[in-house]
């Protein structure tokens, strides 16, 4: 084995390296000193420790905000997996037709942000929208998904849903496809009926899938901010508005860089604490049911 | 293993109700079609008018003729294509860097990079804002195309994909006098092609969808991408030639989109089958 | 691979293509909406109608007419301050921003906007020629900021056939309450006979339709809103009162419920309502609709400051301005944007097309403003118009808060000595930070 520790090894990694400090790493240290500091976007600050941090926790605003991109991860994120599941079994065949329907359930995995809330305003607003014209013809009110505030965290997890089915059901696909047929016909011939093969062979094989599209959906939900902003703006009142979009409003709204980037790492703490918490979890039920 | 479909037969309710799943998918992009078909005044109040005729292609020769959406088409392009090129270099050598060589630090210095992996963008975009305003980089192809450049996830796939490649490889060529630099670009690197076409349309899809960096970064309209120019119209709504014209702008803001989804399909399903053999 | 490499470096090339032509380029930021697609190449003023149409057709009558100069114009959704935040924190601002005068405040005070007061010498302008309103808004610390541009503040815009209907008309004139109670019973009175609803609201999406409700009839009957830099003060009685107004007229439904701006217009503009209490900004859209046979305006259109409810008869009122971001410059551009001032200035009447009152003496004085349709009915608003004092800064993130805590004040949503604390807790907390 040829292993010179030779440093012109590090000439390969070394221009990666270079732009990760300097555009990751060093925006990473700086904000968290910022957080420390009592500073407006164009103004020399002053240090306040953990005053900003303080401040966050003691303002409801903030408080209602991390409530919402909670509660709104939570109506996704098991909906979410549940849905692309039944739908990546349903669809793990060779005929055209379920090729057809993967690709339909994919096709808006590719939109951006921007043209999903677009389309899902003129879904859901209850006057130009779709929904809203539905309701109309049938002779009922329509519902004020955008504006009534019981009404716009599902309304937000109903467009996130739609657009996110497709990446979840190709990564169960995947999983799927790599479950060894013997399996099933054991199965068949012990006549086992649809629902024990599912919960006995499918679930188990399928658990670190599982594990991995809950772990990368949550970590992406808690991080909503385009929805929010542009179906709501954070609205009524608040009753939309993520943790991301309070920061945003905190340091363009209204000049606040040390107190949004103490907002920032708060929430980098809680998405890291949540990641951490899922891995090591799952990570004791894989163990578990590996050493049977 | 090979990948496996199941054979069997779905329930008629199975059917059903992945038809109606169609349906609710396919709604919403069926309505903006129609609703870009209108004319702007008949729909003022009346959106349901979206449902019958007449149709016209009105508000995309207006598309053509007296807007930016055709420059924020190109700011996206180059862009894009820019982040991928770029993303697809850094990450290729720093793979085989990784995966082949053995030069000091070379563990911490991974374990450093896949630390960023855990790094959420709004825990460093603040600061990456000033730092690019300090550099005069905004409103600057390459003030969009280099905070892409440096998400871990690329050198982390190239990494795992080109410790795959056997060794024997190297030293048969090494042998023969090679340098490092030869094997990389003769040897390893075409051996690399399905992972980079992988890479290579996942990072162009992020990138053509980023919305909060270009925000802003890119704030003159003339450097707006697609994606924060169809934000801005839908913000400006309230005082817009009309919601028929707005959603032209979105059906025409999707088609190069969902052109790359048609013709790199295998790759985006490749890439999810490579990330669940993990 | 090469290939691509060459192909990417064209575009490169082809993209960041700097004008190598003659003009001195000037970067144009604005909010009043994008229309290019009717008015993209327009130069014809006096046929334009509406914020956008108008302006857009400004801009380009000053290209034309000074080819050595070139205006790039940006537009910016409303009111555009995250996004001209970005661009000064990114020291790349542009040279001419449409900014509300109670705004100035906060980027003069940094100087992050330059005093214009050689613009206005080399144009020609004296500070005199401007009204007093505007001349009091654009002027702190000792010098000029801005050019103004306009005052404006909300009116009832009615539906004449719709008052008709609901008996509420006299005289050819619709009747409008002087009091908070006659209000409530006219509106009523409106439901019962039509079956629409009296307000058309855009309480969604729109915080400053919310906080001009609150600050005119707060100031109406004598509230002191801001005692001083540092402090607002809405939950009082006078605040809890205006409140509990504003949430009676939404339980008993003699309003719209759940429309954002646009629905409001569209409803408005539909014959949905009979009052839609939004600002000067669109009477040149409702005039025209007014004029076109076959639409439910038409011939039905009038138009009124806000009525008076408790107290004077004065109305919370802001105003447009021009103000140019602090950036080094060539003499060239300097020079342009002097012009541009000048060009501007001669054109104010054109700009009050819109609905807008102007900001210069002697249009108000013009015959051709004068003879301008409903001009006499809200020319009040020039002397019952308060705008808030100087000393208050972030104006516009303030309306924002109050904005929010008043609409879910008025929709119920939280109790309304709640909302009104907190919107106080909440600015005291921002002048705080602010030094």
């Amino acid at each position: 084995m040829t292993s010179e520790r030779d440093w012109r090894g590090l000439l390969f990694v070394a221009p990666f390296l270079l732009l990760y400090s300097i555009i990751l790493i060093f925006p990473l240290l700086r904000g968290m000193w910022l957080s420390l500091n009592q500073v407006d976007l164009f103004g020399a600050g002053h240090f306040v420790g953990a005053g900003n941090y303080a401040r966050l926790l003691r303002d409801p605003v903030f408080g209602t905000s991390l409530v919402n991109t909670f509660e709104v991860t939570l109506m996704i994120v098991p909906a979410l997996t549940v849905i692309a599941l039944a739908l990546a079994m349903a669809l793990n065949r060779a005929s055209r037709s379920a090729a057809v329907f993967r690709g339909i359930f994919f096709s808006s995995a590719v939109l951006s942000v921007t043209i999903v809330t677009l389309i899902w305003r003129f879904v859901l607003a209850p006057d130009a929208g779709l929904l809203g014209d539905l309701w109309t013809s049938l002779g009922w009110q329509p519902l004020p998904f955008l504006s009534d505030e019981h009404l716009v965290l599902p309304a937000l997890a109903l467009t996130t849903i739609w657009w996110s089915v497709g990446f979840p059901m190709l990564l169960f696909l995947a999983g799927l496809q790599q479950i060894p047929g013997d399996m099933y016909e054991a199965a068949a011939l012990d006549n086992a009926s649809r629902w024990t093969t599912f919960w006995r062979i499918t679930l188990p094989s399928m658990r670190r899938m599982v594990v991995l599209v809950v772990m990368l959906q949550t970590i992406a939900q808690l991080q909503m901010f385009g929805q929010s902003q542009l179906l709501t703006a954070g609205g009524p009142s608040g009753a939309s508005r993520t943790a991301v979009l309070f920061l945003f409003e905190s340091a363009f709204g209204r000049w606040e860089l040390g107190y949004a980037s103490a907002a920032a790492e708060i929430l980098f703490l809680i998405i890291l604490a949540v990641t951490l918490t899922q891995y090591w979890a799952t990570g004791r039920a894989t163990a578990q049911s590996d050493g049977r | 293993m090979a990948a496996e479909f199941r054979r069997g037969r779905l329930s008629p309710l199975g059917w059903a109700g992945l038809t109606a799943g169609a349906a609710i998918m396919l709604a919403p992009l069926v309505w903006t079609l129609l609703l870009s078909l209108k004319n702007n005044a008949e729909l003022v109040g009346h959106s349901e008018a979206a449902l019958h005729g007449p149709y016209t292609l009105q508000n995309y020769a207006a598309i053509f003729g007296n807007s930016l959406t055709l420059r924020w088409l190109l700011n996206s392009t180059i862009v894009a294509l820019g982040q991928t090129a770029g993303v697809l270099i850094l990450a290729s050598l720093a793979g085989y860097g990784f995966s082949r060589l053995d030069f000091p630090l070379r563990k911490p210095l991974f374990i450093f990079i896949l630390v960023g992996l855990a790094i959420p963008s709004q825990a460093v975009i603040l600061v990456q804002h000033q730092l690019f305003a300090w550099l005069h980089l905004h409103n600057s192809y390459p003030g969009l195309i280099l905070p892409g450049l440096v998400a871990p996830f690329g050198v982390f796939f190239m990494t795992t994909y080109m410790r795959g490649i056997p060794r024997e490889l190297d030293e048969a060529a090494m042998l023969d006098g090679a340098s490092r630099w030869t094997i990389f670009w003769k040897i390893i690197l075409p051996l690399t092609i399905p992972a980079q076409s992988t890479l290579a349309v996942f990072t162009f899809l992020g990138a053509w969808n980023d919305y909060w960096w270009p925000l802003i970064s890119a704030t003159h309209s003339s450097m707006y991408t697609l994606t924060v120019g169809l934000a801005a119209a839908q913000m400006n709504y309230a005082q817009t030639s009309g919601l028929g014209y707005l959603m032209a702008q979105a059906v025409f803001a999707s088609i190069p989109i969902f052109i790359v989804y048609i013709v790199f399909q295998k790759q985006i399903v490749r890439a999810m089958a490579g990330t669940a053999v993990r | 691979m090469k290939r691509i490499a060459a192909a990417l470096l064209a575009m490169l090339a082809l993209g960041s293509c700097a004008k190598s032509d003659h003009r001195t380029h000037l970067y144009l930021q604005r909010f009043f909406g994008e229309c290019g697609a009717e008015y993209g190449g327009s130069t014809d003023v006096a046929k334009a109608e509406g914020e956008c149409g108008i302006i857009t057709a400004l801009v380009n009558r000053f290209n034309a007419e000074n080819p050595d100069i070139r205006i790039d114009v940006n537009v910016v959704a409303w009111p555009g301050y995250p996004q001209l935040t970005a661009q000064v924190a990114a020291r790349d601002p542009p040279d001419l921003v449409t900014m509300h005068e109670g705004v100035i405040s906060d980027y003069a005070s940094k100087g992050l906007v330059e005093p214009v007061d050689g613009y206005l010498r080399a144009a020609g302008i004296s500070p005199s020629d401007f009204t007093e309103a505007a001349r009091q808004g654009v002027t702190m610390y000792g010098h000029v900021y801005a050019l103004p541009w306009d005052t404006h503040g909300g009116l009832f815009h009615v539906n004449t056939a719709l008052f008709a209907k609901a008996g509420l008309m006299r005289a050819g004139k619709p009747v409008l309450p002087d009091s908070a109670d006659e209000m409530l019973q006219q509106a009523r009175q409106f439901e019962r006979r039509t079956g629409k609803p009296y307000l058309i609201q855009s309480n969604v999406g729109d915080p400053a339709f919310a906080a001009r409700n609150l600050y005119t009839y707060m100031m109406a009957q004598g509230a002191v809103l801001f005692p001083d830099a540092k402090h607002v003060r809405l939950n009082t009685p006078i605040g809890v009162d205006v409140a509990n107004y504003f949430r009676r007229i939404n339980v008993e439904k003699l309003g719209t419920q759940n429309m954002d701006t646009p629905a409001a217009i569209a409803a408005f503009v539909s014959g949905e309502g009979g009052i839609y209490p939004t600002g000067t900004w669109m009477i040149g859209s409702f005039e025209q609709e007014a004029k076109t046979p076959g639409r439910p305006l038409y011939k039905s259109y009038a138009v009124y400051p806000y009525p008076r409810l408790w107290g004077a008869h004065v109305e919370y009122v802001s105003g447009h301005s021009w103000v140019v971001p602090t950036r080094t410059r060539t003499p060239a551009q300097r020079a342009a944007i002097a012009r541009f001032f000048k060009f501007m200035a001669a054109h104010n009447y054109d700009w009050t097309r819109t609905g807008h009152i102007p900001a210069f003496k002697a249009v108000l004085d013009d015959p051709r403003f004068k003879a301008l349709p409903h001009r006499a009915d809200i020319a009040p608003l020039a002397s019952m118009g308060r705008p808030l004092p100087a000393y208050v800064l972030r104006q516009n993130a303030i309306e924002g808060i109050v904005g929010e805590e008043a609409a879910a004040a008025f929709t119920g949503q939280k109790s309304v000595p709640q909302a009104l604390a907190a919107a106080e807790r909440r600015v005291d907390q921002l002048l705080a930070t602010v030094d």
